[in-house]
C-alpha cells in the first residue's frame, strides 16, 4: 500500500450533519453515498420508503426522469441510487452515485464536481411546488413501492428470514419492514409525502461518504452549505432484548424446499467489548466453508446446499439458515443444536480456530478494497456510536481466548425458529427437461 | 513453445497486463492492482452446460455425458484423494475459495490478503488431480439436489430456464446449468474422469491473477508448478453441438409459482451464428448499445411504459453471444404481461434511433467498462468469457467508438425478427 493512502475516514458528524472522505488511488471511480437517518416508526417507514423514488423522478433543473437518466448517461454512465435501507431500528434514506474518475476519460473531466453537483439538486431541488410533490408521479411510485412491498415473496430465503425477524421484534421498531407496510402507504398524499421530505431534510442526521481520489478538502468546502443547519443528534441504536425462547413458529407455502432460520439472542452488539469474542464465535459455529455447520450439515449429512451463522451487530442477534429438505427439519435442527452444545463445551479444533482467525482477516481486509464496503463500515459505527474495524479490529480478534469464547456461548439463548415448509395438499413436483 | 512475457497496456485508462503461453498450453495472465489488499486469481476451463457431447480425444467416437455434469464436476474438484478438500487448504492459508459453472466455462477461484504464492499453489494442485469415487459421488447427489431445489424455488430463475427452452430446440444452452434432479442422479465417476481429461487440459484453460502482486515473479511460480507435471500437447477440444434451426421452439410458455405479480420475459435468439474475435466483440457492443438506446432508462419506450405502470425501475434489455449461440433478453415484473409485450413488439421497431442517443449510450458504456477494473470479481469473469471467444480485453473501448448508427439499424432489423422471438411469463398463484 502506497503512503499516501488513507487508512481511515477524514471527517466529522456535529450537530446531526456530517461528512466522511476516504482518500485512495485504489479507485477508478469515485463514490459518493449521503444518508439522511431516522427511526423506523409504523408511522413514517413507508413515507420514508417512497420519498427516494419520488426525488429520483425529477429536479428544477431537470424536471422529467428521462432528463435525469439522460444526464447520467452523459456523466459517462454514472450509477445513481435512490432508495432505502434498514439497520436495526434505523430506516436509512440513501442516495448513492458511483461515477468514473475524470483522469481516465477523454478531456479529463471534473466528474467530482459534476457529481457533487447532481447530488445536491436531488437532495435540495426536487420538483415540486412548494407545497407537494407532483401527484402523477407520486402515484405511479405509490404503485411501484406496493408492488415491490408484495414481491418479498418472490425470494424464500430472504422472505423467512424477514418473517423471522418480524416475529422476534413482536411489534417493536427493528421489526419493522423498510418499505413500510401497504396500508401506511395507501394514506400517503402529495402533501403528506412533501411535508415528511421538509421534516427529514430540516431535522434528521444527514452524513455524506465520499470514497475515491477525492481531497477532502473538496467534500469539507461543499459541506460548508450546510453549515447552519440544526437537525436532531443521532441516537444509536438500541440492541434487542429477548421476548421469547426457544418457540417454533411453521408456515406452509407450495415451495421446493425447506427454509430453516434460526434467531438468537447474544446481548452483544458492535460496541461490546466481547464482540470480537462474538465473531470468532459465529465464525466457527457457521461464517466458513470449514465452520461446524457446514462441515456437520452439508459435508457430513448431506442436507443442505448451504448452511451458515452470521451476526447482526447492530440488534446484537446471531441468525443461523439453511435450505433443506421438508422432513429433514428434526435431523437438521439436531445436528445444529449439537454443534452449538459443541461451541458451549468448548469443543474447538486448533485448525477451526486459525482457519476461522485468518478467514476473519482477509475479510477484513479485503472490505478495503470496495469502497461499499469500505462506507457500510463506517456507517455501521456512526449508526452504533462506536466499534471496531479494520487493523483494529483484526488486532482484537487475535486478542480473543478460548474461554472468552465460551464465555460468549453462555450468553447465546435461541429465541425463534422459524420453518418455511410445503403446503401440506401439494405434492411436489418433479421438473421435466 | 514456451514464449516470453509480454507486457500489453492501455494508457488511456490506465491499465497494463503480463501474460504469457506455457509450455503446456496454459495462459497465464497478471492484471496489478496497486494499492489493493487482496488478490483475487482464476483458474477457468473452456467447458461449460453446453459441453455435453464431445470427440473423445484419443478414439475420436463421440460421447454423450448427463445434463449438468460440468457443474457437478466443479463441486467435485475440491475434494481430495485421502480425505480432506481444498476449501481447508485456501482456509489454512487465510485465503476464501469458491468456484461456478455457466454455459461456456467452468472457474475455479480464490481470494486473499496474504500467501498469494501458495495459494495459487492450491488452486493450481487441486484442479490438477481428480479424485472421484463411487462414495463421493454419490454423497454430493444430496447436496447438489438441495442446490437444484433452490433454484427451483426462485423465480427468476425459472423464467430464465423456460426462455431458453423456448428459444432453443436443440441446442444444450436449453437445459438449466446444474442439470437436473433426475440426470444428476445418473452421474457416475467414469463420467466425470472423462470429461476432466477432455477439457482440464491446460491448453484448454486460463489462470488470472489480479492485485498488487509482482507479475514475472508470479508467472515464474506459476511456471515452476506447471513443468514438472509434463503435460504432453494436446490439440483443441472439439465439443459437438446439434443443428439448431433459426425459428424458435416454442413461441410462449408459462407457469405458476408463489409469487406477488407476474414476471415477464422476452427473448430473440441470434439466427446466425459462429462469430469469434472482433467480430463477435464488435456484435455484442452494437446490441448492447442498440438496447440501451431502444429501451433503456433515457429512452422513450421505457420511460412510456414506466408511466404507465407496465414495468418497474428493474427492467433490464441485455444480449449474451458466445460463439455457438446468442440471444437477448429483456424483461422484468409486470402487473399485465400481454400489454407488455404488445407495446414492446410495437415500440422497439418504431422507435427513433438518433446519433445523440448512439453518442450518450457510448459514453455510459465506456464509463461502465472502466468501472469494471476496479472490481476484481467482475474484471475476472469478463475478462475470462472474452478470452475464451477469442477477444482482447483492451479492443472494447475502440470498437465502442467504431460503432455507427448504421450499425445500429441493421442490428435491429437482422435481431429482432419474429420467427426468432419467444416469451416466458410465470404468473402467480396463491401461497
Amino acid at each position: 500500500m502506497s503512503t499516501a493512502e488513507a487508512t481511515a475516514f477524514i471527517g466529522t458528524m456535529e450537530q446531526g450533519t456530517g461528512w466522511f472522505c476516504f482518500p485512495t488511488k485504489r479507485f477508478k471511480t469515485i463514490t459518493l453515498h449521503a444518508f439522511w437517518i431516522n427511526q423506523l416508526s409504523r408511522q413514517e417507514a413507508a413515507l420514508g420508503a417512497l420519498l427516494p423514488h419520488v426525488m429520483q423522478r425529477g429536479t428544477t433543473s431537470w424536471p422529467t426522469f428521462q432528463r435525469m437518466e439522460q444526464t447520467l448517461e452523459s456523466l459517462y454512465g454514472a450509477s445513481f441510487r435512490a432508495d432505502v435501507g434498514k439497520m436495526g431500528d434505523k430506516q436509512l434514506l440513501s442516495f448513492h452515485l458511483e461515477i468514473v474518475n475524470g483522469k481516465y476519460l477523454p478531456g479529463h473531466p471534473d466528474t467530482l464536481t459534476q457529481g457533487l453537483e447532481f447530488l445536491y439538486e436531488v437532495l435540495e431541488q426536487p420538483l415540486t411546488d412548494g407545497q407537494s410533490f407532483v401527484p402523477a408521479i407520486v402515484d405511479q411510485e405509490k404503485d411501484l413501492l406496493r408492488r415491490q412491498i408484495q414481491s418479498l415473496i418472490n425470494d424464500k430465503g430472504q422472505y423467512a428470514l424477514t418473517r423471522l425477524i418480524e416475529q422476534m421484534a413482536d411489534g417493536r421498531a427493528f421489526g419493522l419492514r423498510k418499505l413500510g407496510t401497504i396500508d401506511e402507504l395507501d394514506r400517503i398524499t402529495p402533501q403528506s409525502l412533501f411535508r415528511h421530505y421538509e421534516a427529514v431534510k430540516g431535522h434528521k442526521p444527514f452524513v455524506l461518504f465520499a470514497v475515491g481520489d477525492v481531497d477532502p478538502k473538496t467534500i469539507e468546502r461543499f459541506m460548508a452549505r450546510y453549515q447552519t443547519r440544526q437537525a436532531d443528534m443521532l441516537e444509536p441504536i438500541a440492541p434487542y432484548t429477548q421476548r421469547f425462547h426457544d418457540r417454533t413458529l411453521i408456515e406452509r407455502q407450495n415451495v421446493q424446499q425447506g427454509k430453516v432460520n434460526m434467531g438468537y439472542h447474544t446481548g452483544i452488539t458492535l460496541t461490546d467489548l466481547r464482540y470480537p469474542a462474538l465473531m470468532m464465535y459465529a465464525g466457527i459455529l457457521g461464517g466458513f466453508p470449514h465452520s461446524k455447520l457446514f462441515l456437520n450439515v452439508r459435508e457430513k449429512a448431506s442436507l443442505a446446499y448451504y448452511a451458515y451463522a452470521r451476526v447482526d451487530a447492530a440488534l446484537g442477534a446471531m441468525l443461523i439458515g439453511a435450505g433443506i429438505e421438508f422432513e429433514d427439519f428434526d435431523p437438521a435442527i439436531q445436528i445444529i443444536g449439537e454443534q452449538l452444545d459443541a461451541m458451549a463445551q468448548g469443543e474447538i479444533s486448533e485448525q477451526e480456530w486459525e482457519f476461522t482467525l485468518r478467514a476473519f482477516e482477509n475479510d477484513i481486509l479485503s472490505e478495503e478494497d470496495n469502497p461499499s464496503q469500505i462506507i457500510a463500515r463506517q456507517l455501521e459505527q456512526i449508526l452504533m456510536g462506536g466499534g471496531q474495524s479494520g487493523t483494529a479490529l483484526i488486532q482484537a480478534l487475535h486478542n480473543v481466548t478460548r474461554e472468552q469464547v465460551q464465555e460468549v456461548a453462555k450468553a447465546v439463548s435461541l429465541d425463534t425458529i422459524f420453518f418455511l415448509t410445503q403446503a401440506e395438499d401439494v405434492q411436489r413436483q418433479e421438473e421435466a427437461q | 513453445m514456451s514464449v516470453m512475457n509480454q507486457t500489453l497496456e492501455n494508457a488511456a485508462i490506465g491499465e497494463k497486463r503480463i501474460q504469457t503461453v506455457l509450455s503446456s498450453g496454459l495462459t497465464v495472465v497478471v492484471i496489478p492492482r496497486p494499492g489493493f489488499h487482496k488478490t483475487f486469481a482464476t483458474f477457468a476451463t473452456r467447458y461449460g452446460s453446453i459441453d455435453n457431447a464431445f470427440h473423445d480425444p484419443k478414439t475420436h467416437d463421440i460421447i454423450t455425458v448427463p445434463d449438468g455434469i460440468a457443474h457437478f464436476l466443479e463441486h467435485k474438484m475440491f475434494e481430495k484423494e485421502g480425505g480432506g478438500d481444498a476449501f481447508d487448504d485456501f482456509a489454512r492459508l487465510g485465503a476464501s475459495s469458491n468456484a461456478y459453472t455457466d454455459y461456456t466455462s467452468t472457474t475455479f477461484l480464490f481470494q486473499t490478503t496474504s500467501h498469494v504464492k501458495e495459494n495459487l499453489t492450491v488452486l493450481l494442485d487441486f484442479v490438477q488431480s481428480p479424485y472421484f469415487t463411487e462414495a463421493n459421488v454419490n454423497k454430493e447427489k444430496g447436496i447438489i439436489e438441495q442446490e437444484i431445489r433452490m433454484y427451483l424455488d426462485m423465480p427468476g430463475d425459472r423464467l430464465h430456464s423456460n426462455l431458453m427452452k423456448a428459444l432453443y430446440v436443440n441446442h444444450p444452452v436449453r437445459i438449466d446449468i446444474a442439470g437436473s434432479v433426475e440426470s444428476i442422479r445418473t452421474i457416475t465417476p467414469e463420467d466425470l474422469y472423462t470429461c476432466y481429461q477432455t477439457f482440464y487440459h491446460p491448453s484448454n484453460m486460463i489462470l488470472l491473477v489480479i492485485g498488487d502482486v509482482d507479475a514475472s515473479e508470479i508467472i515464474d511460480w506459476v511456471r515452476s508448478n506447471q513443468e514438472p507435471k509434463g503435460y504432453a500437447f494436446q490439440g483443441p477440444v472439439v465439443a459437438v453441438y446439434p443443428e439448431e434451426p433459426s425459428t424458435v421452439h416454442q413461441k410462449h410458455v408459462e407457469k405458476t409459482m408463489v409469487v406477488s405479480m407476474p414476471l415477464f420475459v422476452m427473448g430473440y435468439k441470434d439466427a446466425e451464428v459462429g462469430l469469434t474475435g472482433k467480430a463477435l466483440l464488435h456484435r455484442e457492443i452494437t446490441y448492447g448499445l442498440m438496447w440501451q438506446m431502444l429501451c433503456g432508462k433515457s429512452s422513450g419506450l421505457f420511460q412510456e411504459l414506466y408511466r404507465e405502470g407496465l414495468i418497474n425501475d428493474r427492467f433490464y434489455a441485455r444480449y449474451g453471444g458466445s460463439t455457438t449461440f446468442g440471444f437477448s433478453a429483456l424483461g422484468g415484473e409486470t402487473p399485465d404481461p400481454e400489454k407488455l409485450e404488445a407495446r414492446l413488439v410495437e415500440g422497439l421497431v418504431k422507435a427513433p434511433l438518433t446519433q445523440e442517443d448512439l453518442d450518450r449510450a457510448k459514453r455510459r458504456e465506456m464509463g461502465e467498462f472502466i468501472g469494471l477494473f476496479q472490481n476484481p470479481e467482475e474484471l475476472a469473469y469478463a475478462y475470462n468469457s472474452l478470452f475464451f471467444r477469442g477477444i482482447d480485453i483492451y479492443d472494447y473501448m475502440d470498437t465502442v467508438q467504431h460503432v455507427t448508427l448504421e450499425d445500429i439499424q441493421q442490428a435491429r432489423s437482422t435481431h429482432l425478427q419474429e420467427p426468432q422471438r419467444a416469451v416466458s411469463v410465470i404468473r402467480p398463484q396463491n401461497p
